[in-house]
């Protein structure tokens, strides 16, 4: 009979405290899921913080002073170079990059073409070969920036374009040389 | 020596400027195109050398900087050998001349809008 009164207290305990257990079960489920809410909130804000810092680095690497850009966009806007004259009409042979004949009035053509003193005296560019250009007409084509680039140096390159990795050897013109020599002769036209 | 070595060098920078802005006019790409350059390999590795001109303290000198499209176009071996078709280059030329009107259409349309909302706030007013 006490064994049996004994063995239903201890029964009635192991209930209490299956019970205490249960709960504390459910606490620590419910911390579980506090935490890995708050984990993935945080990782949320790191990642976007490092977009942010991303971003500004690489603002601060492009930074140009807002005047040169002005400057460049009037440049490029005034020549008509990216925005068609408001008068355009199909016939009118301005077009957004350069013609046949600003390309043969330019130092490309100019190379091939070292002897023609008034051949072609019409073209501007021949009467600055000729050297009879006044200096009003001296910058004809500004995409020359025969002024502006004078400072301007182009990278070194190698001297044999069929080598891969480039070298430090002198210029190659001979490359640019052979272009404008055909380049000059009739360009196939479609206009 | 030095003096002679900067003319060069300068001269080198003009005709280098010149010729990747003459990359802009498709009508030459067809022309380089026909003539065999871009079977050239030291021609392509040329145009993969003129891709310093995206730099901008090389690009604030391009007049036509849509050159620098193509000549991204250009490093594709795929469009080099559509150029030698003269229909491909008659297409890109008629996009490129759209696009070059996009602004100035857009902007007389808008103008048109303003006029036309003028002349409704005139006769509302009147």
């Amino acid at each position: 009979m006490k064994l049996a009164l004994d063995q239903g207290k201890i029964h009635h305990e192991m209930q209490l405290l299956e019970k205490v257990v249960e709960k504390r079960d459910s606490d620590i489920q419910q911390l579980q899921k506090q935490l890995k809410e708050a984990e993935h909130i945080l990782a949320t804000a790191v990642y976007q913080a490092k977009e942010k810092l991303k971003s500004i680095e690489k603002a601060r690497k492009g930074a140009i002073s807002s005047e040169e850009i002005i400057k460049y966009s009037h440049r490029i806007s005034a020549s008509n170079a990216v925005c068609a004259p408001l008068t355009w009409v199909p016939g009118d042979p301005r077009r957004p990059y350069p013609t046949d004949l600003e390309m043969r009035s330019g130092w490309l053509g100019q190379m091939n073409n070292p002897s023609t003193n008034g051949v072609n005296g019409h073209l501007p560019g021949d009467a600055l070969a000729a050297g009879r250009l006044p200096d009003v007409l001296a910058p004809q084509y500004p995409w020359q920036s025969s002024d502006m680039s004078m400072n301007m140096l182009p990278p070194n390159h190698s001297n044999d374009f069929m080598l891969e990795p480039p070298g430090h050897n002198k210029e190659n013109e001979d490359d640019v040389e052979v272009m404008s020599t055909d380049s000059s002769s009739s360009s196939s036209d479609s206009d | 020596m030095q003096v002679r070595d900067d003319t060069g060098n300068r001269l080198r920078f003009q005709l280098e400027l010149e010729f990747v802005q003459c990359l802009a006019n498709p009508n030459y790409l067809n022309f380089l195109a026909q003539r065999g350059y871009f079977k050239d390999k030291a021609f392509v590795n040329y145009l993969k050398y003129l891709l310093y001109w995206k730099e901008p303290e090389y690009a604030k000198y391009l007049k036509y900087p849509q050159c620098l499209h193509m000549l991204e176009l250009l490093q594709y071996e795929h469009f080099r050998k559509e150029l030698v078709n003269a229909q491909c280059a008659k297409f890109i030329d008629e996009q490129q001349i759209l696009h070059w009107q996009h602004y100035s259409r857009k902007r007389m349309r808008l103008q048109q809008a303003l006029a036309e909302q003028q002349q409704q706030n005139n006769t509302s007013v009147k």
